[in-house]
């Protein structure tokens, strides 16, 4: 098999090892300096590389395409193939409809979709049942019925509520009761979002994670939500709410930066579509790879465990 | 060889820069296998006269020449421009410039603009256009400065057709006249891939098959960004090792080239 152009498991972790070595041995001046020095000093004693034995690499956070558009599949097939290209092994898919706020009907059928395509890409697609909470009952059924009978992992929840709004706490807690993780949309920024009024962010994902400590959540795409240091630092205490490493943004820091203050155990990889700058900013990172390995896939794993 | 058209030394104003000194900066490229680099002063984006973020870059890179290639930031419509492009060029041998309308308050296509542009374009330089410094998303609550819009740039490349223009930080030019094959500009714009994709929608493929692989350049935006992702972009493209050693190095060399 000709492998040109393919990124081997390895190479998203052998670059930080390189990295450990490189700077063995030397002071590091950095922002993190403490810890950071420790994690580089790990990873120059690692002389394998890799890091022991590699799980599977999750994306947290992927969509496949709406059937509206006539070419949808190509378009999913093409996202199968990036994900082969970069070494990912599964991806966690939703469908949004193309207009927001969801009916009832237009998320049943994105699920639908969905559903389809986990048969489609055995082994590679696992879905997330989409639901606009504003349809309590529509949403509870169609939760239940994704999970139970379709094998969804997860819930995806967008902008038609803030997170913290009454409406959604019935959501949250068929999602506890279903062991089941919730990945919302969020972001914050210093100006108002366009057309995005009950946008939640890592504030309003913590205050969530408060109110129900048996949820597990995970607050979308840091590098695509706006003033990210903002959302990380909004997140440290809610200590069951994860943050998703996905979106375009790829600022040199920020997932250090996240490790340092959450903790490699809440940080979970995605792309969101944006391919290489989700494993590219992984890669980047001074990390250990035992850290990135966990990022990579072992802290979406243990989620998707809680379900048995 | 893999040359970098998208670098910085220095502070940004709105966040914490780290590898932001000559010496890391160098560190950094000898981890990622980055030979040379285009580095501009990020002090200079928000100080009110920029001549003193190019003194600091000049200072900086003295005993890095072979490897960290110094960009002026010059603002136009501040005094003294003339004086400082002159500085920059013969006493900092400075090989382009960049220029932040938006950040500076100017319009590309004023008068004192096109005079700088034709400046410079008359001492051999290299003209680079950031279209945005950072995502709009996390701007800060002090200042809210658009991206370049492209059809800003379509204009300039339009006036000054014997300059050459490097376009940093940029997308969606596919969807313009600068990613057209018949689009009726002159080739005298390079576009740099580090908010390309290179999967998926394929921008940078696409470019290489439009505008032609003589007109695509690295560029990471280190060390604002991660170079990593740019650099993957050149692992997963689906083009040939010409293609790549073209984007990798040879297209920016042969723009360092003098002219004459």
């Amino acid at each position: 098999m000709d492998t040109t152009g393919f990124v081997t498991r390895r190479s998203f972790l052998g670059t930080s090892a390189a990295v450990g070595l490189a700077l063995a041995g030397r002071r590091y001046v950095s922002s993190s300096a403490g810890r950071l020095e420790a994690a580089e000093a790990e990873a120059a004693a690692d002389s394998s590389g890799a890091g022991g034995k590699a799980g599977p690499v999750i994306d947290c956070h992927a969509h496949l395409t709406h059937h509206s558009r006539k070419d949808y599949q190509e378009r999913d097939r093409k996202l199968i193939e990036a994900a082969d290209k970069l070494g990912i092994d599964q991806l966690c898919c939703s469908i949004l409809t193309p207009r927001r706020p969801a009916t009832a009907d237009g998320f049943r059928q994105c699920n639908l979709w969905v559903a389809e395509a986990m048969k489609r890409f055995k082994g590679r697609v696992l879905g997330y049942c989409y639901v606009n909470p504003g349809y309590t009952r529509e949403a509870l059924e169609e939760i239940r019925r994704c999970v139970e009978e379709r094998g969804f992992i997860g819930i995806k929840l967008y902008n038609e509520y803030r997170c913290t709004e009454p409406v959604v706490f019935p959501v949250v807690e068929l999602a506890i009761e279903l062991r089941v993780p919730i990945l919302h949309h969020a972001g914050h920024g210093h100006y108002p979002f366009p057309n995005q009024p009950r946008i939640s962010d890592g504030g309003d994902l913590a205050e969530l994670g408060r109110r129900y400590p048996e949820a597990r959540l995970i607050c979308a795409h840091i590098g695509g939500g706006g003033d990210w240091e903002w959302t990380i630092k909004a997140l440290r205490h809610g200590d069951n709410v994860f943050l998703d490493t996905s979106g375009s943004v790829v600022d040199e820091g920020m997932i250090e930066l996240a490790a340092r203050v959450l903790g490699v155990a809440r940080l979970v990889f995605g792309c969101d579509m944006s391919m290489t700058a989700g494993v590219g900013k992984i890669r980047g990172a001074r990390l250990t790879p035992e850290a990135k390995q966990k990022i990579l896939g072992g802290n979406m794993r243990r989620l998707l465990e809680m379900r048995g | 060889m893999i040359i970098d058209t998208n670098a910085y030394l220095g502070f940004f104003a709105f966040r914490q820069l780290r590898h932001n000194t000559a010496e890391g900066l160098l560190r950094l490229m000898d981890e990622k296998g980055i030979d040379r680099a285009m580095v501009s002063s990020a002090s200079a984006i928000t100080y009110r006269d920029a001549q003193a973020g190019n003194e600091e870059v000049a200072a900086a890179v003295d005993s890095h020449r072979d490897r960290l290639i110094p960009f002026a930031v010059i603002n136009p419509a501040y005094a003294g421009w003339k004086d400082d492009l002159k500085i920059c060029h013969e006493q900092f041998g400075m090989k382009g410039l960049r220029l932040y309308p938006k950040w500076h308050n100017y319009a590309l296509s004023d008068r004192p603009c096109l005079d700088l542009i034709h400046e410079a374009t008359g001492r051999g330089m290299v003209v680079s256009v950031p279209i945005r410094v950072e995502d709009y998303r996390q701007r800060s609550w002090l200042v809210d400065v658009p991206d370049v819009p492209l059809d800003e740039i379509v204009a300039l490349v339009r006036a000054c057709p014997k300059a050459r223009f490097i376009l940093l930080n940029g997308i969606g030019y596919t969807r313009t006249l600068l990613g057209q094959k018949n689009g009726g500009l002159p080739a005298n714009y390079w576009i740099e891939i580090s908010r390309l994709t290179a999967l998926l929608a394929n921008e940078v493929g696409e470019l290489v098959s439009r505008l032609g692989a003589d007109r695509v350049v690295f560029g990471s935006g280190m060390p604002f960004k991660y170079p990593d992702p740019s650099l993957l972009k050149l692992e997963v493209l689906d083009a040939p090792p010409e293609v790549k050693q073209k984007i990798r190095s040879a297209n920016a060399a042969r723009l360092l080239q003098p002219q004459r």
